[in-house]
C-alpha cells in the first residue's frame, strides 16, 4: 500500500490551493508551496506578477533537507525544533512553517513583501490549511495502482533505460 | 515509503546511493544525468565541499512518465561517504524506498566498504527500517583499477548470503551505471505491487 504524502485530494486540495492563492494576495509574496518532508511538491502557487520560479524540485528538496538539518540541530540541544525558519537575502527570502509532522508550508517573497506580513499571513494560512486537513481526516481513496501499475511502470523503465546495458 | 500525491496525481520514489567516501556515488548521478534524455530529468543539485566531496547530498529527479494516470518519479540522492558526516547520512535516509550500495574495488577500501554497510544498517534501524525489507542492490565500482579486488571477495564481505543483485561497474566511464539503477527501480515497483 502506498502512503499518501498527505490526505489531500479533490475538493480539499482545491480549498488548500485557494488558501495558497489568498496567502500570496495578502502577503504580496511570490510563491507559496506545500511540500512534504521528503522534499516532494504537493501543491504550489505563483503570484501572477512573479517571475518564473526556479526548479521547484530543487527548491523543495533543498527546503525539506535544510529543514530536517535545522531540526537535527535543535535536537542536539534537546529541543524538538526551531520555532522559526526564515532566510533572507537582499533580493529574496523564504519562510517555512511545519504543517503537522508530514508537510511544510513555504512562502517565497522579495523586497515588495514585508517580512511581518509574510509571517502573519503564512501563519494564518497554516491554521486554515490545518483546519481543512483536520476536516478531511477520513482515509484517502486507495487508487488502483497495484499489479498493473508495476507492469506499466516497468515497461516505461525499459523504455527510458533501454535493456539496461551500457551502450 | 513511496509517497502518493493525490492532489497532483503523482507517485514518488526515493532512491539513495550509499557507500564509503570516494567510492563513486556522485559519479553515478553525474553519469545518469548525462545520459538520460532531457525530458526525463530535472536539474541536478550538488551540495559539496570545495574539493568536490559531497557535504550533504546530491539530488537528481527522474521522470518516468504517466502510469495509470499517475505521474511517476524517482528522486535519486547520494549520501556523503566521509565517516564524520553521519548526521547527514541519517537525514538523507528518511523515507528511502531503495538503496544502491556503491562499493570500491580498491584493496585498501575493503574495510571502508564493510564499515559503510554496517553504518547503513545502523542508520536504517534509526528509521525503523532494515536492509532485508528494502529493495537493495550492490554496485562494485572501479573495476578498472589495476589492483581491483576479485568481485567474489567483495561480495563475501558485503553480502555473504548472495541475496542482493550485484553489478560490476566503471562508473567514470558509464559502465555498469544504468543496470543497478534499473534493477533497484524494478525491485521498488515489485514491492509496491506486492503491498497493493
Ligand atoms: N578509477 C576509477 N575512478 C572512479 C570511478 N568512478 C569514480 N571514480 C573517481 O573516484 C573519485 C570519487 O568519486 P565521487 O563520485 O566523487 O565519490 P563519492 O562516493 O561521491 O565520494 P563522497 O562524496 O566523498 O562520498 C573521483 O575522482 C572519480 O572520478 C571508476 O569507475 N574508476
Ligand atoms: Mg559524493
Amino acid at each position: 500500500m502506498l502512503e499518501p504524502s498527505l490526505d489531500l485530494y479533490g475538493e480539499a486540495a482545491e480549498r488548500v490551493e485557494g488558501l495558497l492563492v489568498d496567502l500570496l494576495t495578502q502577503s504580496r509574496a511570490r510563491y507559496a508551496l506545500l511540500i512534504d518532508r521528503q522534499g516532494f511538491v504537493i501543491l504550489h502557487c505563483r503570484a501572477a506578477w512573479a517571475p518564473k520560479p526556479p526548479s521547484l524540485d530543487s527548491l523543495a528538496t533543498l527546503i525539506a533537507s535544510n529543514h530536517s538539518a535545522n531540526e537535527a540541530i535543535a535536537q542536539l540541544f534537546g529541543e524538538a525544533s526551531f520555532r522559526e525558519t526564515v532566510q533572507q537575502s537582499d533580493g529574496v527570502g523564504t519562510y517555512v512553517e511545519s504543517v503537522g509532522d508530514k508537510a511544510l508550508l513555504v512562502t517565497v517573497f522579495d523586497a515588495s513583501a514585508p517580512l511581518g506580513k509574510v509571517k502573519l499571513f503564512t501563519k494564518r494560512a497554516l491554521e486554515r490549511i490545518q483546519a481543512v486537513l483536520d476536516e478531511t481526516r477520513e482515509a484517502a481513496p486507495m487508487a488502483d495502482i497495484g499489479g498493473s501499475f508495476s507492469v506499466h511502470a516497468g515497461a516505461l523503465l525499459d523504455e527510458l533505460f533501454g535493456d539496461g546495458k551500457t551502450p | 515509503m513511496s509517497t502518493i500525491n493525490f492532489a497532483a496525481r503523482e507517485i514518488n520514489f526515493k532512491l539513495v546511493y550509499y557507500g564509503p567516501g570516494l567510492s563513486g556515488k556522485t559519479t553515478n548521478l553525474k553519469q545518469i544525468h548525462a545520459h538520460v534524455p532531457v525530458e526525463s530529468k530535472g536539474e541536478m543539485v550538488s551540495l559539496q565541499t570545495e574539493d568536490e566531496r559531497t557535504l550533504f547530498f546530491d539530488f537528481l529527479p527522474l521522470d518516468l512518465g504517466k502510469v495509470n494516470g499517475f505521474k511517476t518519479r524517482f528522486h535519486l540522492y547520494t549520501v556523503p561517504g566521509q565517516v564524520f558526516y553521519n548526521a547527514s547520512r541519517r537525514l538523507i535516509l528518511r523515507g528511502v524506498d531503495g538503496v544502491v550500495f556503491v562499493a570500491d574495488s580498491a584493496p585498501n577500501r575493503l574495510r571502508a566498504n564493510a564499515e559503510s554497510l554496517r553504518n547503513l544498517r545502523e542508520n536504517l534501524a534509526e528509521h525503523g527500517l532494515s536492509l532485508g525489507d528494502l529493495p537493495y542492490v550492490i554496485q562494485v565500482n572501479k573495476r578498472d583499477l589495476p589492483d581491483a579486488l576479485p568481485v567474489d571477495m567483495i561480495r563475501a564481505v558485503l553480502d555473504p548470503d548472495g541475496g542482493a543483485p550485484l553489478f560490476e561497474a566503471v562508473a567514470q566511464q558509464h559502465v555498469g551505471v544504468i543496470e543497478p539503477l534499473k534493477a533497484v527501480s524494478k525491485l521498488v515497483l515489485e514491492k509496491l505491487a506486492q503491498r497493493a
